[in-house]
């Protein structure tokens, strides 16, 4: 319908007034709500393949348990999508994120667990053990990403052949000189940012704390858009009417507090649960005990991430940037926007993020093993393709990409609860990648 | 049983050392940039090979089967006599190993597999590390829910673990006291896959899971750290193999029940001795202890195929012996008197 000729141009639009009437009011309100069409058909499909796991899987898909691992297996790919979309509408690529991952990842694990336990002599278990590792793996992180941005933008190399060249050199740089071993134990409190159990301390926040990070979230989305109406009467924008203000706020706040119902609902595992009883002299009741896990860590941190992302991207100077010079480098460079110094910074913000990921995935396994993070670069790419990225530059959201990886890794569980073999998980997901992009770009050519 | 193997190689092979002065003998590796290679085989290789009088010189393919192929002929150009390969894929390197074997040069395929007839194959032997796995494991649990979890699929050795553990809870599967509740490859080896398939199969069975054959180390991290999120970790027994330093310290805590160790350096030296001999007669079924292996190629090849080693929390001293770990290294948060070789 969208490549039709001139000449045909006058009939059709007869019959697309016919077809407007019907589709207007529903459009309509949605323009109202300004809401992502793109998102809203992502969030259809997410809900599909949900409900279509749980019915295979005999209920076993949407357990509060099986969501919870899911919330945690899908965080380390999230966090570093949001960082990938920037680099992407930017019209660049980094292909080097699952080796920069190992890298850092295997970096950290040295500097707690050999580092300042052994080399200089302070022993293992030392309370400012992660916080010193974690602080020293972002900032590694910025520099090596950093480093790679400056080749980009200053050296004019292109991001593709760079981040290729850093595919192999960081994964190499593994092998030189870890001499291929595993790195483990992790310190005790580290292994928390995974959303491990080290005895009975679990890396999650637990029932109240859950609940009130919820409403704290809650407060800040409406707190934001309380902001942004206002901003917008003050430039004479249009406004949101109340009832569609109303309705994004509840449905924001609502998917916030489902989160931390749902991971309130997953208790301890029972071994834990018992365990916790005796060191805490709780009598454990006929019926068995239930604690509230609460929202894991790692999901802690995903959100934070992706708070801040969003916050970099739709209301700093430095994410106008990046969509300006992803829209029309010429444009932005034309209009005095600094071009190099922006791309070198988005760099350096997907490096921090790689090793925010590293921290996390590492803590998971309470190692640091040399194929970490091995093709993580192909999953975060499809995580923000998948959440309506576009490779032309200049389109793309961080909660897009959120939802992409979330797409993605409930594919691969739930065929693993089914029990699919690998090689047959790939077909799966390389073909809803295809389809996924596919059925996008059909759409976009429809509307317009 | 298995030191009494290890020495009559050695003893064999003492004697023929006069025949390899002045012997030039080659080795192609496939990729030297794993640890390993460098870190323990080739010391071995090269002081058997330089202790019997011969000169040792080396290549690496980094990862290329292509360069492989002109490796071998490099190093009979350079002047060896003998090529010990370690291949970056068995079937492709064939034609070169040919040429090289009907020129008069023996060749040992190290490690894995070579399915040319007249190549001599010195290894571990992969199917009875997985018998010995499943016995450490099996011994533990005789009954119950078994989860495994194996290599990656394009590695013949997944296939040859998975025969050998089949060897021990065969019966038992079929006798219906042990049920299979999840099964699964892992790609690239990848613990971290590992992990979130051990969760999936956990959050299945509702933590019904009595034991896991996890085919490697590596893997059997990922697995332990699943479990320990249940609570379980302990009360299930893991298998694994390779001799990591990680996993000998989660055998010492007894969250991993057996750790199949093969030592690098016996196989090195082995096959170094065996190249010395090959510079005095170039009939590879002449070297001592080699006996007929059936290839899955269907070839019978010579062979010598030497006994990993299981170790389990009662045998811990002997990694310590032979210097394969520090005991700060294997005892790390260990409680004291727990056990014996931790002190």
């Amino acid at each position: 319908m969208g490549v039709s000729v001139p000449t045909e141009a006058a009939p059709e639009s007869g019959s697309r007034s016919t077809l407007s009437a019907v589709v207007a009011p529903i459009t309509g309100a949605l323009r109202l709500l300004e809401v992502d069409t793109r998102l809203l058909g992502m969030l259809g499909a997410l809900l599909i393949i949900w409900f279509g796991f749980n019915i295979l899987s005999g209920g076993t898909f949407l357990s509060p348990r099986n969501l919870w691992n899911l919330s945690v297996q899908s965080a380390s790919i999230a966090i570093m999508a949001t960082g990938m979309v920037l680099i992407i509408v930017s019209r660049n690529i980094d292909l080097s994120v699952g080796s920069m991952l190992g890298f850092l990842g295997y970096t950290m694990a040295m500097i707690q667990a050999v580092f300042i336990p052994n080399d200089l002599g302070f022993g293992h278990e030392q309370p400012f053990i992660w916080i010193v590792t974690l602080v020293l793996g972002i900032a590694l992180g910025a520099l090596v990403g950093g480093l790679q941005g400056f080749v980009v933008a200053y050296g004019g190399v292109p991001s593709f052949i760079v981040t290729l060249g850093g595919l192999l050199v960081w994964r190499g740089l593994i092998f030189r000189y870890a001499q291929g071993q595993t790195i483990a134990p992790l310190e005790s409190t580290f292994q928390m940012l995974g959303g491990g159990t080290v005895g009975t301390r679990v890396g999650a926040l637990g029932e109240w704390p859950s609940w009130t990070v919820g409403l704290v979230m809650c407060l800040a989305i409406v707190y934001l858009q309380i902001a942004s109406r206002r901003r917008r009467r003050r430039y004479g924008f249009p406004v949101r009417p109340m009832w569609a203000e109303g309705l994004v706020g509840a449905v924001s706040c609502g998917a916030v507090l489902g989160v931390v119902w749902v991971a309130n609902s997953y208790p301890l595992p029972v071994n834990v649960a018992l365990q916790y009883a005796e060191e805490h002299g709780i009598t454990v009741p006929p019926e068995g005990l239930f604690i509230p896990t609460g929202v894991a860590f790692p999901v802690v941190i995903m959100l934070i991430v992706t708070l801040v992302v969003t916050f970099l991207a739709t209301r700093r100077r430095f994410g106008r940037y990046v969509y300006a010079i992803g829209g029309n480098p010429d444009a932005a460079a034309l209009a005095g926007i600094n071009v190099r110094r922006t791309i070198m910074l988005s760099f350096a913000l997907m490096g921090s993020l790689a090793a925010i990921s590293a921290a996390v995935q590492t803590a998971r396994l309470n190692a640091a093993v040399t194929n970490l993070g091995v093709q993580n670069e192909l999953d975060v790419i499809s995580a923000a393709v998948i959440g309506g990225t576009s490779f032309s530059g200049g389109i793309g959201t961080v909660p897009g990409a959120i939802l992409g990886a979330v797409v993605m890794q409930s594919l691969r569980s739930g065929m693993v609860l089914l029990l699919v073999d690998s090689p047959t998980q790939d077909i799966v997901v390389g073909l809803v990648l295809v389809a996924a992009v596919g059925l996008d770009t059909f759409v976009r050519r429809g509307v317009r | 049983m298995f030191a009494a193997g290890v020495t009559l190689i050695v003893s064999a092979c003492g004697g023929a050392s006069t025949s390899a002065a002045g012997c030039t003998i080659g080795v192609s590796w496939n990729n030297y940039q794993e640890e390993r290679w460098a870190k323990w085989d080739e010391p071995a290789i090269k002081k058997a090979i330089t202790d019997a009088g011969g000169k040792y010189i080396s290549n690496d393919a980094k990862s290329s089967a292509e360069t492989q192929a002109s490796n071998v002929d490099n190093l009979i150009s350079q002047g060896a006599k003998v090529v010990i390969v370690l291949a970056q894929d068995g079937t492709a390197i064939k034609p070169a190993v040919a040429k090289a074997i009907s020129g008069g040069v023996p060749v040992i395929s190290y490690d894995r597999l070579i399915e040319d007839p007249k190549a001599l194959y010195i290894t571990f032997d992969n199917v009875l590390v997985g018998k010995l796995e499943a016995e450490a494991v099996f011994k533990a649990k005789p009954k119950g829910n078994y989860a495994i979890i194996k290599g990656n699929k394009a590695d013949a050795n997944a296939d040859f673990l998975r025969s050998g553990m089949e060897q021990v809870i065969g019966a038992a599967v079929k006798a219906g006291d042990i049920k299979i509740v999840g099964e699964t490859y892992t790609d690239n080896w990848d613990p971290a896959k590992a992990q979130t398939n051990m969760e999936q199969i956990l959050t299945a069975n509702k933590n019904a899971v009595d034991a896991v054959l996890s085919e490697n180390d590596g893997m059997a991290g990922g697995v332990i750290a699943a479990l320990t999120a249940q609570g379980l970790a302990g009360k299930v027994p893991v298998s694994g193999q390779d001799g990591d330093k990680a996993a000998l310290n989660r055998v010492a805590l007894g969250t991993q029940t057996v750790d199949v160790w093969k030592d690098a350096r016996l196989l090195g030296k082995t096959a170094g001795e065996a190249a010395t001999q090959l510079c005095g007669s170039a009939d590879v079924s002449k070297v001592k202890n080699t006996a007929i292996f059936k290839t899955p190629g269907g070839n019978s090849v010579s062979s010598i195929l030497l006994t990993p080693n299981p170790i389990t929390q009662a045998n811990l001293k002997e990694v310590l012996d032979a210097g394969w770990v520090t005991k700060a290294d294997l005892c790390q948060g260990v409680a004291a008197g727990k056990v014996s070789a931790c002190g």
